[in-house]
């Protein structure tokens, strides 16, 4: 039986600048449930004058983590809530949510592999999060994370992918830039395509299961391929953020 | 709770008395949709006025373009919060259509409808009299899509919901009969100085 | 222009899963592994995978495969409204 969806006030308890864009809040939260990998929280901002907002943002945490959720951030510079927690959010500060919320867009090791997760800029996160997971369980579940964005520097989790993969032989993550390459870049420069596609599924074998979140144009465009080469639409899992750049 | 140094958005001081009860400024023009963009091509549009008429009447996209039309200046509010000062519209005041048309005594008020199956209500007295318009350009340009091109209805002075974007005719009926949004809680009439947001404001 | 104006709007779409907590709200469980039957063109689709339209006064739930409303939810600030009349039926497992 699940417990009712209710907010509840977290504490924040670090912030960490992840890339000029972005930022990851660390809650602390008093009805800490375990999320399952790909879920959100619901988060409420609520003004003096009694003005309420809420925004979705999904947990870059392993469930593992308990008592604590990460929520990993990107500014929208006309946005109303993502400039509050970037900038004006600090340790100690207060924040309401409601999660972990969403069972449609969730993947754990029960489910298996093999995996192909692709993200576009901070579509990354939901996928981050099953990541941390499978690698907290130390399952040798083949997977692919294929992470399309505009620029070097606005690569969330560099170094950690580069960890989580570096030692782990069924783990491959390839980055895609789209506007600017870092120097001596040999890697893909180029929107996700169908022949880009194939060539990081090349590998995986049959059975995949995939993940795809990130701007809803470049989900459409990659869900859209991925069926079209065979994939069961029921195995293309999507979660459409809307329409941030990539 | 209130959440420490969040002021939520703006009602500047200088603007104020043109904003609405409960009402932000924006500068931007905010996209509101419920489905995707219908796409009927210009040579298939029509605009009909049908119902409580003595025979219904239809304009083709270039005899609608042939019609007397009016530059209006409008303040515009969203039920969603957004306030909007001084947009700058072209269309055909709907009182230039109604000349083309003789509307039945007992019509009371108006459907509008629109491409993709959005309806909504308004008196027919709050259609009348320079107070609602057939737009079709907004800034000087073609009405874009994505806010409701190539025509939307305009009634400035409700909520914007009651500004079918799409639009393509209204039905002149002896009753008060729910839109889309009206029939799910949404106010019949949707003035925002009396802040009629939703059914029994 | 036309084809970025369409874009733009399509732009806006995202899924079901993003109402995930107003649903879960409503029915006290997870609904976006429910399956809902399109009224329309009776197409089965867990209601994560709905496309949602949530940029308006309401939220709108339609069909992947025909685009009909299946759903449209409206929070007032005294109830909730769900008008499910675009669907068949809901499907759920017995034990949430």
């Amino acid at each position: 039986m699940q417990p009712a969806l209710e907010w509840q006030v977290g504490e924040v308890t670090r912030v960490r600048t992840e890339t000029p864009r972005t930022k990851t809040l660390t809650l602390a939260l008093p009805k800490w449930m375990a999320h399952r990998p790909g879920q959100h929280y619901d988060v409420s901002l609520t003004a003096p004058d009694g003005y309420r907002t809420e925004r979705s943002y999904s947990a870059a945490s392993e469930p593992e983590r308990a008592g604590e959720v990460d929520l990993t951030v990107e500014r929208i510079d006309d946005g109303e809530v993502s400039p509050y927690l970037d900038d004006v959010l600090m340790p100690g500060d207060q924040l309401e949510v409601r999660g972990p919320i969403g069972g449609y867009f969730v993947w754990d090791v029960s489910l298996g592999g093999p995996l192909l997760l692709i993200g576009g800029g901070s579509g990354v996160v939901p996928l981050m999060a099953m990541l941390r997971h499978r690698a907290a369980q130390k399952a040798p579940i083949p997977a692919r994370l294929l992470y399309s964005s505009r620029s070097a520097q606005e690569v969330i989790y560099r170094t950690e992918f580069e960890r989580l993969a570096d030692g782990d032989g069924e783990l491959e993550v390839v980055f895609t830039f789209t506007r600017h390459a870092p120097p001596g870049w040999t890697g893909y420069q180029r929107r996700i395509d169908p022949a880009m596609l194939d060539e990081v599924m090349q590998s995986l074998g049959n059975g995949v299961r995939s993940y795809v979140c990130g701007p809803t144009l470049l989900v459409e465009a990659v869900s859209n391929a991925l069926v079209a080469m065979g994939l069961p639409a029921g195995r293309v899992r999507t979660e459409r953020f809307g329409p941030t750049g990539t | 709770m209130i959440s420490r140094g969040f002021f939520g958005r703006r009602r500047p001081a200088e603007v104020e008395n043109r904003l609405p009860p409960g009402q932000y400024l924006v500068t931007d023009f905010p996209v509101l949709s419920a489905g995707p963009t219908p796409h009927t091509p210009l040579d298939r549009w029509s605009f009909t006025l049908e119902g409580l008429v003595g025979s219904p009447v239809s304009w083709s996209w270039d005899s609608f373009l042939k019609l007397p039309s009016q530059a209006f200046t409008v303040d515009i509010s969203c039920v969603t919060k957004w306030t909007k000062l001084g947009t700058k519209w072209l269309g055909v005041s709907v009182d230039t259509l109604l000349q083309s048309v003789h509307v039945d005594g007992t019509a009371r008020y108006v459907m509008a409808f629109s491409d993709g199956g959005y309806t909504t209500n308004v008196p027919l007295a709050e259609m009348v009299n320079g107070q609602a318009f057939i737009a079709y350009q907004f800034d000087d340009k073609p009405l874009a899509a994505v806010h409701g091109g190539p025509a939307r209805l305009v009634v400035p002075h409700l909520y914007f919901w009651k500004s079918a974007k799409w639009v393509r005719g209204l039905r002149f009926i002896d009753h008060d009969e729910p839109g889309f949004w009206e029939s799910l809680g949404y106010n019949m009439h949707g003035d925002p100085w009396k802040e009629e947001r939703y059914s029994g404001d | 222009m036309d084809d970025e104006v369409a874009d733009m709007n399509m732009a806006l779409m995202v899924d079901g899963n993003a109402v995930a907590g107003e649903l879960q709200q409503i029915f006290g469980r997870d609904m976006t592994t429910a399956v809902a039957r399109c009224a329309g063109c009776a197409s089965d689709a867990e209601m994560g995978a709905l496309l949602a339209f949530t940029r308006g006064p309401g939220v709108v739930l339609r069909c992947p495969t025909c685009r009909a409303a299946i759903a449209r939810i409206v929070e007032t600030t005294t109830a909730i409204y769900l008008d499910a009349r675009g669907a068949a039926y809901v499907r759920m497992g017995s034990r949430p």
